[in-house]
């Protein structure tokens, strides 16, 4: 009886202890967690129970003078991969996606990528359409595959592929534009990203109703309206390209600017690249020709000379100049394109046929400083103001270090680099009645409230006299007749003023002019006597043979055609004046 | 107070007298019945209970409402999200269509080729403006489109 008694004691005082030890061991834990670690825990169901995403402002379209869109941004997706959960199965899941997403995926690689060893993540393709990699995941799903997983993105997509291109630029994976007027107007199509915090369920992530929730209001970029013509840009971009293939020239730019406004209407690159399937990525196709490439211009400039001595009422277009067989000049012999002996040319006969020699005879009216100051005025050397990343200045020797020979070449246009735009401006101020306005690509930009800002144009500045102008005009009228350099480039009904343009090209290594090798353009405005539009050709490096009139000609004349055509801009029914080429 | 009444009082005090009726009478005090509220109890009760089980029925009703509703703005967020992409898609495609080359392409399959001298008809004279010319096959820049 006694014994078991002192047994039942005993485990008593077992069983006591053992409690006594668990609610010890209980309590010393209640203490970590409430006491010591509170604050982590307490922030870990916190993070558990809300949701924070931030709200993606999605950018601003740019948009063509009508409305239509140029670039846009759609829902884009990345998909990622979990090597371990996907080797087994790679060649299946790769056909699927090959079968999907099509050539923008390779089957080989893409088993690699999910074969992968030691690695729990990868990614499989970047920027492919909601819709695409939609499809392709449910696919995978449906083959009852695991392992391949999507992630959210903005996708900026170029309805009309090539389109443009060089103008409108690219965006780089991380969304920034980083050329054209994506990079330009960076700042204004990018909106402001928002945010929002609320509780959810943090078992199933479903929104706890009524809960605290904070959000941060997006606001959308703002959407780019540009001065393109989209139907007119196709236009130009499918000529320029057969004109060059045609041609087998390096590169062409064409570049249509209605001449009342500055406002580049179609600017056109080839070769060129596709932004929307990032095709033709290299940077000879990327570059922005007409505002980052200079190149000597040749006799387009001798328009400038001629206007430079007209506004001083040194020159008419009857004026008569004696034009010798040939000069020396510091030890260069310079001579014409084509051999005569001495010839007796009217100033508006030198720019028909286009004589360096004629042309060099008029310039020696001029001295170095004034002839330096009229090329200025003209904008030469300086940026055109069209508001595009990596301009060039070109390249204008200071007149004050201009050698004779410097004069006499920079009078036709060689010896001195400009790019296609500061042409443009420069030719534009002689169409424009001797005034002359900076070029630009975007009018307007518009806020997600529909309120749009009108870009101002800069103001315009006179740089030769109305006559002067006139008298230019009258003489480049005479190179589209039919006895001038470029008859081809005429438009029947329309008065057209035009110069050609073959120039000696600089090798970039050297700096010396390579034999055989010319930048061939053409210039023209139209109509000659109440001018709209003004069209400019420059092709790189064609077949040897090639001539402004007759290369460059025939694509302006279609490019200008097109572009009169759908402006409305009907012949003035004037005729153009006879003027006398010889004496 | 008066000395009846005081003794009356007293009655359970360090005396402690029994309690006999003739003091009481003689104090003036008597046994009455007890007072019964005229106001019946059950009404009141199931009023309160009838609040409490609708405000708590309600409550529970309200939740589950709110819950439901809230997969429900789920589900259609995320089919608002679907119907979003697939006009984004849908919209690409038209874009496609629409595209100037697209419709080049099929205006030169139709045998259609691009005015090569523009040419206008004033209406209000009847005049024709520019000098028209036919197009014709072959007398075309633009016969391909290059993709």
């Amino acid at each position: 009886m006694s014994a078991s008694k002192t047994v039942s004691r005993r485990r008593l005082r077992v069983c006591l202890a053992m409690i006594v030890g668990v609610f010890s061991v209980f309590g010393v834990r209640l203490f970590q967690i409430q006491g010591l670690d509170a604050s982590a825990y307490a922030a870990q169901a916190i993070a558990d129970g809300t949701n924070k995403s931030t709200v993606p402002a999605p950018r601003g379209d740019i948009l063509d003078r009508n409305g239509a869109e140029l670039a846009t941004s759609v829902d884009g997706m990345t998909l990622t991969a979990d090597p371990k959960m996907t080797s087994a199965d790679a060649p299946q899941i790769a056909r699927i996606l090959r079968q999907e997403l099509g050539s923008r995926i390779d089957y080989f690689d893409t088993i690699d990528k999910l074969r992968t060893p030691d690695s729990r993540f990868v990614y499989l393709i970047r920027d492919v359409p909601a819709w695409t990699g939609k499809k392709a995941l449910t696919a995978i799903a449906k083959a009852n595959l695991t392992g391949v997983f999507s992630e959210k993105e903005t996708l900026r997509t170029y309805p009309g592929g090539k389109l443009a291109a060089n103008l409108l630029g690219y965006v780089n994976g991380t969304g920034k534009g980083v050329a054209g007027i994506e990079q330009e107007y960076n700042k204004t199509l990018t909106g402001t990203d928002g945010a929002s915090t609320y509780e959810v369920d943090p078992n199933t992530g479903v929104r706890i109703p009524m809960a605290d929730s904070t959000v941060t209001a997006m606001v959308p970029g703002r959407d780019v309206t540009t001065t393109i013509d989209r139907d007119l840009q196709w236009y130009a971009d499918q000529r320029l390209a057969d004109a060059v293939r045609e041609s087998s020239s390096d590169w062409g730019l064409a570049i249509t600017m209605d001449t009342k406004t500055c406002q580049i209407v179609q600017m056109s690159q080839a070769p060129t690249f596709n932004a929307d399937d990032g095709t033709g990525m290299a940077d000879s196709n990327t570059v922005s020709r007409a505002v980052q490439n200079v190149y000597e211009p040749g006799s387009v400039m001798k328009t400038v000379t001629m206007a430079a001595l007209a506004d001083q009422g040194k020159i008419a277009s009857d004026t008569p100049i004696v034009v010798p067989s040939g000069m020396d000049i510091d030890g260069f012999h310079i001579g014409d394109y084509w051999e005569h002996g001495t010839i007796h040319l009217t100033a508006a006969g030198v720019i028909a046929k286009s004589s360096n020699l004629g042309t060099i005879v008029a310039s020696q009216q001029m001295s170095n400083t004034t002839m330096y100051n009229y090329f200025r005025r003209f904008g030469f050397g300086q940026m055109s103001g069209v508001n595009l990343p990596g301009e060039s200045d070109g390249i204008l020797k200071n007149g004050k270090d201009w050698t004779k020979a410097n004069h006499a070449t920079i009078a036709f246009g060689q010896g001195v680099s400009v790019t296609a735009l500061q042409m443009v401006r420069a030719v534009g101020a002689i169409a424009n009645a001797g005034k002359m306005c900076e070029p630009s690509v975007v009018s307007s930009t518009t806020g997600a409230d529909g309120k749009q800002v009108k870009i101002p144009a800069a103001p315009s500045k006179r740089v030769v006299s109305k006559d002067a102008a006139a008298t230019v005009t009258r003489m480049m009228e005479a190179v589209t007749a039919p006895d001038g350099t470029a008859p081809a480039a005429a438009i029947k009904g329309y008065r057209v003023a035009g110069k050609t343009g073959t120039a000696w090209r600089v090798d970039p290594a050297t700096g010396r002019y390579i034999r055989g090798q010319n930048t061939v353009s053409f210039m023209g405005f139209a109509p000659a006597d109440n001018p709209r539009f003004l069209t400019y050709i420059v092709l790189d490096k064609p077949y040897s043979n090639a001539g402004g009139g007759s290369t460059a000609g025939p694509v302006f004349h279609d490019i200008m055609s097109m572009a009169l055509e759908r402006f409305g801009v009907a012949p003035t029914g004037s005729k153009s004046p006879k003027v006398a080429q010889t004496w | 107070m008066s000395p009846q009444l005081a003794r009356a009082v007293n009655m359970g005090g360090a005396a402690a007298p029994r309690f006999s009726p003739e003091a009481a009478k003689a104090a003036g005090l008597r046994l009455v019945r007890p007072v019964r509220s005229r106001a019946r109890k059950a009404p009141f009760v199931v009023v309160v209970m009838t609040v409490l089980s609708i405000g708590l029925v309600g409550l529970i009703v309200m939740s589950t409402v709110l819950q439901a509703q809230s997969f429900e703005a789920q589900k259609l967020n995320s089919q608002a999200a679907e119907l979003e992409t697939q006009q984004q898609l849908l919209t690409r495609e038209v874009d496609k269509l629409q595209s100037p080359a697209n419709v080049a392409r099929r205006a030169i399959a139709y045998g259609m080729v691009p005015n090569t001298n523009p040419a206008f008809l004033r209406l209000s004279d009847a005049k024709v403006l520019g000098k028209p010319e036919a197009a014709k096959p072959g007398n075309t820049n633009i016969r391909s489109v290059t993709p």
